[in-house]
C-alpha cells in the first residue's frame, strides 16, 4: 500500500472524526497522566531510597562502663576499614542533648537520665558499600568486648524497600489497567468510527480493496489516539513538575539530599510508544470483531 | 484513453495475471452456465441461468421487479456466490475464487448503482481517485488519470467540487468516472438511471455507449422500456429467474410491446408497494 496514500486517507478520516477522536484523547490523556505521575513518584522515592541505602550508617553502641582503651582500640579498628570513612564518637549526654534537640520534648521525656542513652560511635561509611558487607562488619564489631550493640539501620532500609517494591508493584497494577482502559476506549472510537464510515468502506469494497487496505487508516487513527494522549499527558506532567518543582525542592529534598528529577527520557519513551502500540493493537481488536468486509 | 484491443491492454492484477494465456482474450468475457441462486430454501430467485456475453458487447438486463436483475450482476460481482452451476468471467470460474481473491475480481469490474453510492462528504475528486489508489498507483499518475475519468463524463474541471452539492445526475457521473477510471473490461450498471428524470437517464446511458465505444463490455440493467426502445442493443431479459429473450434490439423484437407492458405494471407495482 502507498504509504502516503494511507496517511493522507487516514488525515482525512481523523479530520471527519476529530470531535470523536478529540474527547477520546483528552480522557485518554487523564489515564496517561495517572500512569505517569505514578512512575514519576515511584523513580523519585527509588532515587532517594537508594540514596539513603548507600549513604550508610552504622551505630557502635557501646557498653555501659567500658573500657576507655578497649573504645579507643575499637575506634581504630573501625577506622582502619577500606569502608568507612568517619568515626565520631558520642557521649550519651551527648546523645542526650542531640535527641532533646531533634525531638519536640516534653517534660516527661526530658526528665529520662542519661544513662538510657548509651554512648556510642557514629560510624559513616563510604558511598556505595554492599549492604551484605555492612552487615558482616556490623557483626565482627558486635564480637567486641566493648560493644553492647551495632545498629545498622538495615531493617529500615528493608521496610523501605519493601514499600517501594508495593509502590512499584501498584504502579505496574496501574499501568497495567491503564493500558486495558485506554484499548478498550481507542476500540470503542475506532468501532464507532467504522459504524460512521460503513458508505464509505462498501465504497472501497466495491472498487476491490482488500481488508488491509480498508483496515489501515483505522489502525493509522488509533494509534495516533494512543500517541496523542500520551504526548498530551507527558506534555502535562512536565508543566506540574515545573510548577511544583520549587517548593518541593525546599521542602523534601532539603530533608532527604536528592533532587526531584523528571522521568528519564527512556520512561518517556516508553510511555509515549506504549501509548501508540495500545493504540494500535485496540484499533485491530476493534476492526477484527467490527469490520467484517 | 483510446482502448487498444482487448488483448493489448495491460492488466496488472493478480486475477489476470494467474491465467493470462492469449487465447483468453478470444474467449467470452462472461458465461453463465446453468447458474442457481437460492435465498429461499426451494424458491430459487435464478433457476438455470444460461448466457453468453461476448467482449465488447452492449446488453440490457431487464425484466419485472424481483426477477433477478439485481442478483445476477451481484453474482458477477461476487456479493454472493452461485449456488449450483459456473459463471466464468474472462474463462475463470468466479464461483471457486477464494474470498481474499474477490477483491482482485472486482478491480477487472466496474459497477455503477442506482443510487450512485458515492461518498458524499468527499469531493469528486476523491470519489473517483480512491478506485486508483487501491491499486497502489502512483500518485501523480492518478491525479492525470482522474482528470482524464472527470473529462470523459463531462465534469472537467470539478475534481474539487464537495460531491454533495451536485445534482443527482452529476452524482452519477461521479460515480461512471470512479467505474471506468480504472479501465475496467466488463462494467456493470444496475438500473444506474432508475434515480435520474428521463432526460438525465439518455444522458447517462449515452455515457454508457461511449464507454463501450472504447471496447468496454457494459452490462446495464433497467426496467426502464422508453430508454430500452431507444436503442438496438441486446437485451436479457429475465423472468422468474430465467432468461426469456436474448436477442438484439427492442426495436425489431416481435413481443415486444408484451414485455413492455409487463415490465411497467410491475414498475407501478414497485412504487405501490413503496
Ligand atoms: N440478499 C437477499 N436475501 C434474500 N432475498 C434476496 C436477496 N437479494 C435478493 N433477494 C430476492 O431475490 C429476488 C430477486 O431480487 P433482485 O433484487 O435480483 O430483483 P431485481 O430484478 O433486481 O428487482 P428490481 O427491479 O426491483 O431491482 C427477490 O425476490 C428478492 O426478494
Ligand atoms: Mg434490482
Amino acid at each position: 500500500m502507498e504509504l502516503k496514500t494511507l496517511m493522507s486517507r487516514a488525515k482525512r478520516g481523523l479530520r471527519e472524526e476529530l470531535r470523536l477522536y478529540l474527547v477520546a484523547i483528552s480522557s485518554l490523556s487523564v489515564a496517561f497522566l495517572c500512569v505517569g505521575g505514578a512512575l514519576l513518584a515511584v523513580s523519585n522515592l527509588s532515587s532517594i531510597a537508594e540514596r539513603w541505602g548507600q549513604s550508610g550508617r552504622m551505630t557502635v553502641f557501646l557498653r555501659d562502663g567500658a573500657q576507655d582503651g578497649d573504645v579507643a582500640q575499637l575506634r581504630m579498628v573501625l577506622e582502619s576499614l577500606p569502608e568507612v570513612r568517619d568515626v565520631e564518637a558520642l557521649s550519651s549526654a551527648e546523645a542526650r542533648a542531640l535527641f532533646l534537640a531533634q525531638s519536640e520534648v516534653t517534660a516527661d521525656l526530658a526528665a529520662l537520665p542519661p544513662e538510657v542513652f548509651p554512648a556510642s560511635l557514629e560510624v559513616t561509611l563510604r558511598g556505595g558499600t554492599d549492604p551484605a558487607r555492612v552487615e558482616a562488619i556490623a557483626g565482627r564489631v558486635a564480637q567486641l568486648r566493648a560493644v553492647d550493640d551495632v545498629e545498622t539501620y538495615r531493617g529500615f532500609f528493608d521496610r523501605l524497600e519493601s514499600l517501594l517494591a508495593a509502590g512499584r508493584g501498584l504502579a505496574g497494577m496501574l499501568a497495567l489497567l491503564v493500558g486495558l482502559c485506554v484499548l478498550a476506549v481507542i476500540g470503542n472510537t475506532i468501532r464507532l468510527a467504522v459504524a460512521r464510515r460503513r458508505d464509505e468502506i462498501e465504497v472501497l469494497k466495491l472498487c476491490g480493496a482488500t481488508d488491509s487496505f480498508v483496515r489501515g487508516p483505522f489502525v493509522v487513527e488509533g494509534t495516533f489516539q494512543g500517541f496523542a494522549s500520551a504526548v498530551l499527558a507527558v506534555l502535562v506532567l512536565l508543566l506540574g513538575f515545573a510548577l511544583l518543582r520549587g517548593p518541593l525542592d525546599q521542602s523534601i529534598s532539603a530533608l532527604t539530599g536528592t533532587k526531584a528529577a523528571f522521568l528519564e527520557p527512556w520512561m518517556l519513551m516508553a510511555l509515549v510508544l506504549g501509548g501508540a502500540l495500545i493504540g494500535a493493537a485496540g484499533s485491530a481488536l476493534s476492526l477484527r470483531r467490527y469490520l467484517t468486509v | 484513453m483510446t482502448r487498444g484491443a482487448p488483448g493489448k491492454v495491460v492488466r496488472p492484477f493478480a486475477f489476470f495475471r494467474a491465467g493470462a494465456q492469449s487465447d483468453r482474450a478470444n474467449r467470452p468475457i462472461l458465461v453463465f452456465e446453468d447458474v442457481y441462486k437460492y435465498f429461499k430454501k426451494d424458491q430459487p430467485t435464478l433457476r438455470g441461468i444460461n448466457l453468453v456475453v461476448e467482449r465488447g458487447e452492449f446488453c440490457f438486463v431487464t425484466g419485472p421487479s424481483g426477477a433477478g436483475k439485481s442478483t445476477l450482476l451481484q453474482l458477477i460481482y461476487r456479493k454472493h456466490t452461485v449456488d449450483a452451476g459456473r459463471i466464468l468471467f474472462a474463462g475463470r470460474d468466479i464461483a471457486r475464487l477464494k474470498s481474499s481473491s474477490v477483491p482482485f475480481l472486482r478491480r477487472n469490474l466496474g459497477i455503477v448503482f442506482q443510487d450512485f453510492k458515492v461518498v458524499k462528504h468527499w469531493t469528486v475528486f476523491e470519489n473517483v481517485a480512491i478506485a486508483l489508489e487501491i491499486l497502489d498507483m502512483p500518485r501523480r499518475l492518478v491525479r492525470a488519470r482522474v482528470a482524464e475519468a472527470l473529462e470523459r463524463v463531462g465534469l472537467a474541471g470539478r475534481g474539487g467540487d464537495r460531491t454533495e452539492g451536485l445534482s443527482g445526475g452529476e452524482q452519477q457521473r461521479v460515480a461512471v468516472a470512479r467505474a471506468i477510471v480504472t479501465e475496467p473490461a466488463l462494467i456493470l450498471a444496475d438500473e444506474p438511471t432508475g434515480n435520474l428524470d428521463p432526460h438525465l437517464a439518455i444522458d447517462i446511458l449515452t455515457l454508457f455507449e461511449e464507454i463501450h465505444e472504447t471496447g468496454t463490455t457494459v452490462l446495464f440493467a433497467t426496467h426502464d422500456h422508453s430508454l430500452m426502445g431507444k436503442r438496438d442493443h441486446r437485451i436479457i431479459a429475465l423472468d422468474e429467474g430465467r432468461v426469456l429473450e436474448a436477442r438484439t434490439g427492442l426495436r425489431s423484437w416481435p413481443g415486444a410491446m408484451d414485455v413492455g407492458a409487463r415490465t411497467e405494471t410491475s414498475g407501478l407495482r414497485v412504487v405501490a408497494s413503496g
